[in-house]
């Protein structure tokens, strides 16, 4: 681009104000929120969901003395499986384990109130037999599989996420209406200019080309401070969650996708040029 | 260089050209002359092809300007110097962009452009003025600007509506004088102006139009 070309992008950044500073702004959000989306999506399907994960599936057995027995038939039936037999006793000392503010408690009730538990940890092929087994035997009240909750978690992640990659697109349609509209005040603002410059032998493509340009930095400018606040984000929420990581894909990709969406949304904004006077 | 075959030119149904029969060879120095209304600036409104006639046919360095497609029209512009009743100058950029912007889009070196508007504003005496703004200028220092840019880019044809209707007479005398010279060096040259003084202190070929038809076409106006 000429030299003329980049001082008029210079004037109409100048010049876009308040407006341009709202267009960034959008883009910054909605690139941010983006990103945000796409490495928790990342996260949810490595960490969270990962079907060749072992899991866990327990059996709550009707008494105590039925859960030894059941261990010692189901590693009979399945010699690969480990599996844990946890007596009342064990299971109230466990639960006063997982949740020490309510150890106290839990601690002072009777021993009968909790089940004995059989704890069986399966590899995914494992898994459905183990299960099967399990819930066709009569001392077993219930059998309960880790998969299970895993799969509500999808599901539920699933909806989260579709509907925040749909708001994300929304806003993303948002920037480029803004852009549009930062675009078309600057054109018509300039509309006796770019009269002019027609009179004097410049073509659409000269007049248009630093209104483009403007938009695309505007973009760009938005996604880039978007991927730089989404590498802070993930740098405050590494000591919460150490395994949730950024990859250096994600906010490379912003800038470019900011751009896109200020180029597409100038190019709205230039679809008609102001006549000659 | 420009064929006016009995061109006729209507606004909201009242005509401002009936009928104009013109020829100027390549090389000539043509005057445009006439009272306000006669039709002058549309005249040659229509040889920049800014509007299209009604009906006729013009032609401007061998195109037929009735039958140019869209996108020729730009270039076809590039090669005429037109300065402009009113300047159309680009008020946000400085006089130096104002002048170096018609060879921007000829993508001539940029040390290239800065050399030639520091020739032509130094000519125009304005070499002094190249950053200001035009609205920092008088009127007559934006004619000259507006002149500046015309004759920057070295046109085959140069049209100028009123170029000194903002210049004080020395200064309009030079100017005329350098489109003289510009004119002895080979380019057309065809200057819209009712300064009958001027015209008979410069003699030369001089169209007279009246109520949009050609009233005398001669050497100097008239009687």
């Amino acid at each position: 681009m000429s030299r003329h070309g980049v001082r008029e992008v210079g004037r109409q950044l100048r010049e876009s104000g308040g407006v341009g500073v709202v267009a960034v702004l959008l883009v910054t959000v909605t690139s941010l929120m983006g990103g945000a989306l796409w490495t928790v999506r990342g996260w949810v399907r490595t960490e969270l969901l990962t079907s060749d994960h072992a899991t866990t599936v327990v059996a709550i057995v009707r008494g105590a003395a039925q859960v030894d027995a059941l261990r010692s038939q189901l590693s009979a039936a399945f010699p690969r499986v480990s599996a844990v037999a946890l007596p009342p006793r064990k299971v109230q000392e466990q639960l006063a384990a997982w949740f020490p503010e309510l150890s106290t408690v839990l601690l002072n009730l009777e021993e009968r109130s909790f089940p004995a538990l059989l704890q069986v940890q399966v590899e995914p092929g494992t898994e459905e037999p183990v299960l099967s087994w399990l819930s066709h035997r009569p001392e077993v009240t219930m059998v309960e599989s880790s998969r299970a909750w895993q799969a509500r978690l999808r599901s539920a992640m699933s909806r989260l996420l579709l509907g925040g990659f749909l708001l994300t697109s929304a806003m993303l349609l948002g920037c480029c209406v803004v852009v549009l509209l930062v675009v078309r005040l600057l054109v018509l603002a300039h509309a006796d200019e770019i009269a002019i410059m027609r009179l004097i032998g410049a073509h659409d493509g000269d007049i248009r080309r630093p209104y483009l340009i403007s938009g695309l930095l505007l973009g760009l400018l938005g996604g880039a401070v978007g991927a730089a606040c989404l590498l802070a984000v993930s740098y405050a929420v590494r000591s919460a969650l150490p395994t949730l990581s950024v990859d250096a894909t994600t906010p490379a990709m912003l800038p470019p996708a900011g751009a896109l969406a200020g180029l597409v949304g100038s190019a709205l904004g230039l679809a008609s040029l102001p006549k000659e006077p | 260089m420009i064929i006016v075959e009995n061109i006729t030119k209507y606004y909201n149904g009242r005509a401002a050209l009936r009928g104009i029969t013109a020829h100027v060879e390549r090389g000539e120095f043509v005057y445009l002359t006439g009272p306000s209304g006669a039709g002058k600036s549309t005249f040659l409104r229509l040889l920049y092809r800014a509007e299209l006639p009604d009906g006729g046919r013009i032609i401007v360095n061998e195109r037929d300007l009735s039958h140019m497609r869209h996108r020729d029209v730009a270039e076809f512009r590039r090669r005429l110097g037109v300065v402009f009743q009113d300047f159309k100058l680009l008020r946000r950029r400085t006089v130096g962009e104002n002048v170096t912007f018609v060879l921007s889009l000829l993508a001539l070196p940029e040390r290239e452009q800065q050399r030639r508007a520091y020739l032509v504003l130094k000519q125009m005496g304005l070499q002094h003025r190249m950053h200001a703004l035009p609205d920092e200028l008088s009127g007559g220092e934006q004619q000259r600007v507006a002149i500046a840019r015309a004759l920057v880019l070295q046109p085959d044809l140069i049209l100028a509506d009123e170029p000194t209707g903002n210049l004080d007479p020395e200064h309009s005398h030079e100017l005329l004088e350098l489109f003289k010279t510009i004119n002895y060096q080979g380019t057309t040259v065809m200057v819209a102006t009712h300064d009958r003084v001027l015209i008979e202190a410069h003699v030369a070929r001089t169209i007279a139009l009246e109520h949009g038809r050609v009233a005398s076409d001669g050497w100097g106006i008239a009687p």
